[in-house]
C-alpha cells in the first residue's frame, strides 16, 4: 500500500499551488495546435509502427538463429539509445544537408522541423519498444498452434488472424500502449528533429520558458488525459473481445 | 495413394524408409520408443523436412520440394490436442471448413458431434476442456474436412482404457464409412492390432520386419520387437 501510495504521489503536483492556470504562453492557440499535433501525428506514427513492426516482432518470435541475433542487436541499440543522442543523429542521418534530406526537399517534404520529421522520429522512438513487447506477446502462442492451423487447411494470413492474432491481442494491445505512451510523450529528440510543428512535449517547454508553471498545468493534465486512458481503453476491449481466453 | 521414401538424419541414425498404402488401407508403423516412427508421419505432414527422398500422396507431391503445410490435404493427431483454447468446441470442429463446406458438411459436423458426446461441450470455451473431452474434439475437428490420409501419432497416450476403447471403435467405423488411409504411429501393441491389419515395425530408423500384426506376433524378427510384444 505505501509502495503504491510512493509510486502515485508525483500525481499530487497537479494540486501544487503555482498561482492561477492559463492556458497558451506567449502565443495564443499555440498550446491546442500542440494537442492536435501530438494527437494526430502519434496516431500516424503509431499506425506505420503497429504496420511495419507487427511482422518483424512476430518473425522475431519464430525465428532463431544468427540473423535474428543481429535483429535484436539493432533493435536494442534504437531503444537504448538516449533520446536526445537520438534526436541529434536522425538530424544528421536525414537532416536538409544529407542526401535524403536534400532528395525528400526536392519532392517539396522538409525532413526536420516538419511533420514529416515529427512523425518519422517518433517512428524511431517507438519502433523499437514496439516489436519488443509485441515480440514477447507472439512468444507466448504456442508456435504449435500455428501448425496444427494451417495443416487443417488456413493459409498463413488466415493463421494469423483466426489464431495467432486472438491469442496474443492482450499482449499486442499491451505493447501498442507503451509504443503510445513512448512516442507521445516523446521530447529529447523531437526537440532536435520537429521543434516545429511544436507537440504537447514541447510546447509544455515553451510554456514554462514564457510564463511559468501556470502555463503549464492545463496542458499537463492534458497531456496527462490523452497519455494514459487510450493504452487503458485498447487493454479493456481486448479483454472484452477475448471471452474464452480469460 | 501414399507412396513415401524418407530419408532423416537423425543424430545417432539414419531413418530411411519405404511406405505404400493403397487407398482406404489401414497401416501402422510399430516400434520401440526412439525409433524414428513419429519422425515419420513428421515429415508426411510437413513439420519436419526430409533429407532426401520422395513423398507423393495420390497425385500429389508433397517433397520434393515441400508442399506448403495449409496445401496438404490430411489430418495429423498427436498426444497433444492444439485445440485452440480462445475459440468453442464447434468453432475448433468447423475450423477447416470453409462457409460452403460447412453448409455442405452439416450433417456431418452433426454426427461427428453426437458420436463422440460433444453436446453438451458443443458452445464451451476448448482451453477448458478435460484430456478425454479435449481428444474427442480433436478427433472431430480433425475428420471434419473428409481427409483422405490420416496420421495418428501415439493418438491414445495418457487415456483411459475406457475412452480408448471407445475412440478405437469410432475411428474403426468413421474409416469404414469415409475410407481413408489410415497411418498409425504407435508402440501399444494392443492398440496398433486393433486398428491395423498390416504393420511396418522399426528399429533403429529401418524396417525389420513387415506384415500381418499376427505374423509378427508369432514370429518378431529381432529381440526388441519379441519384447515389445510380449505380455507384462
Amino acid at each position: 500500500m505505501l509502495f503504491v501510495a510512493a509510486l502515485l504521489y508525483p500525481l499530487s503536483g497537479l494540486f501544487a499551488p503555482v498561482g492561477s492556470w492559463q492556458w497558451d504562453g506567449d502565443i495564443p492557440g499555440s498550446t491546442l495546435a500542440s494537442v492536435a499535433t501530438s494527437l494526430e501525428l502519434t496516431a500516424i506514427a503509431l499506425l506505420v509502427i503497429a504496420a511495419i513492426g507487427t511482422p518483424i516482432a512476430w518473425h522475431l518470435a519464430r525465428k532463431s538463429g544468427r540473423r535474428s541475433i543481429l535483429w535484436e542487436a539493432a533493435i536494442l541499440i534504437s531503444v537504448l539509445l538516449p533520446p536526445l543522442a537520438l534526436g541529434i543523429l536522425l538530424s544528421l542521418a536525414f537532416g536538409p544537408t544529407t542526401w535524403i534530406g536534400s532528395l525528400l526537399l526536392r519532392m517539396g517534404l522538409a525532413s526536420s522541423n516538419s511533420p514529416l520529421a515529427f512523425t518519422v522520429t517518433q517512428v524511431y522512438v517507438g519502433m523499437g519498444y514496439y516489436i519488443l513487447a509485441a515480440r514477447a506477446a507472439f512468444t507466448a502462442v504456442p508456435a504449435e498452434l500455428e501448425t496444427m492451423a494451417a495443416l487443417l487447411g488456413r493459409s498463413p494470413a488466415q493463421v494469423f488472424w483466426r489464431v495467432t492474432f486472438p491469442l496474443s491481442r492482450l499482449g499486442l494491445a499491451a505493447a501498442l500502449s507503451i509504443a503510445w505512451v513512448r512516442t507521445l510523450g516523446e521530447f529529447g529528440a523531437i526537440v532536435v528533429t520537429a521543434y516545429y510543428p511544436a507537440g504537447m512535449p514541447v510546447q509544455l517547454w515553451i510554456n514554462l520558458q514564457d510564463r511559468g508553471l501556470p502555463a503549464v498545468m492545463p496542458l499537463l493534465v492534458v497531456f496527462l488525459v490523452s497519455a494514459l486512458p487510450l493504452p487503458w481503453l485498447a487493454y479493456i476491449l481486448a479483454r472484452r473481445r477475448h471471452p474464452h481466453h480469460a | 495413394m501414399l507412396d513415401a521414401h524418407i530419408v532423416k538424419r537423425r543424430r545417432s541414425f539414419t531413418v530411411d524408409v519405404r511406405i505404400r498404402a493403397a487407398a482406404g488401407e489401414r497401416l501402422a508403423i510399430f516400434g520401440p520408443s526412439g525409433a524414428g516412427k513419429s519422425s515419420i508421419l513428421s515429415c508426411i505432414a510437413g513439420l519436419e523436412r526430409p533429407d532426401a527422398g520422395e513423398i507423393r500422396v495420390g497425385e500429389t507431391r508433397y517433397f520434393p520440394p515441400p508442399l506448403p503445410l495449409e496445401r496438404r490435404f490430411l489430418a495429423y493427431l498427436t498426444q497433444d490436442d492444439l485445440l485452440f483454447p480462445h475459440l468453442s468446441v464447434a468453432e475448433n470442429v468447423r475450423f477447416s471448413l470453409s462457409a460452403e463446406a460447412e453448409r455442405k458438411n452439416r450433417d456431418w459436423v452433426a454426427e461427428l458431434r453426437q458420436s463422440l458426446g460433444l453436446e453438451a461441450l458443443w458452445h464451451a470455451p476448448a482451453g477448458r476442456l478435460s484430456g478425454g473431452q479435449a481428444r474427442r474434439a480433436a478427433l472431430a475437428r480433425m475428420l471434419a474436412r473428409r481427409p483422405p490420409l490420416v496420421l495418428l501419432d501415439e493418438p491414445f497416450a495418457g487415456l483411459d482404457r475406457q475412452v480408448v476403447r471407445e475412440l478405437i471403435r469410432l475411428l474403426d467405423r468413421w474409416q469404414e464409412k469415409l475410407r481413408f488411409t489410415l497411418l498409425l504411429v504407435g508402440h501399444e501393441a494392443e492398440v496398433v492390432e486393433r486398428l491395423c491389419p498390416r504393420v511396418l515395425a522399426l528399429e533403429q530408423g529401418r524396417v525389420v520386419q513387415e506384415g500381418a500384426f499376427a505374423d509378427l506376433r508369432a514370429k518378431p524378427a529381432t529381440k526388441v520387437l519379441a519384447q515389445l510384444l510380449a505380455p507384462l
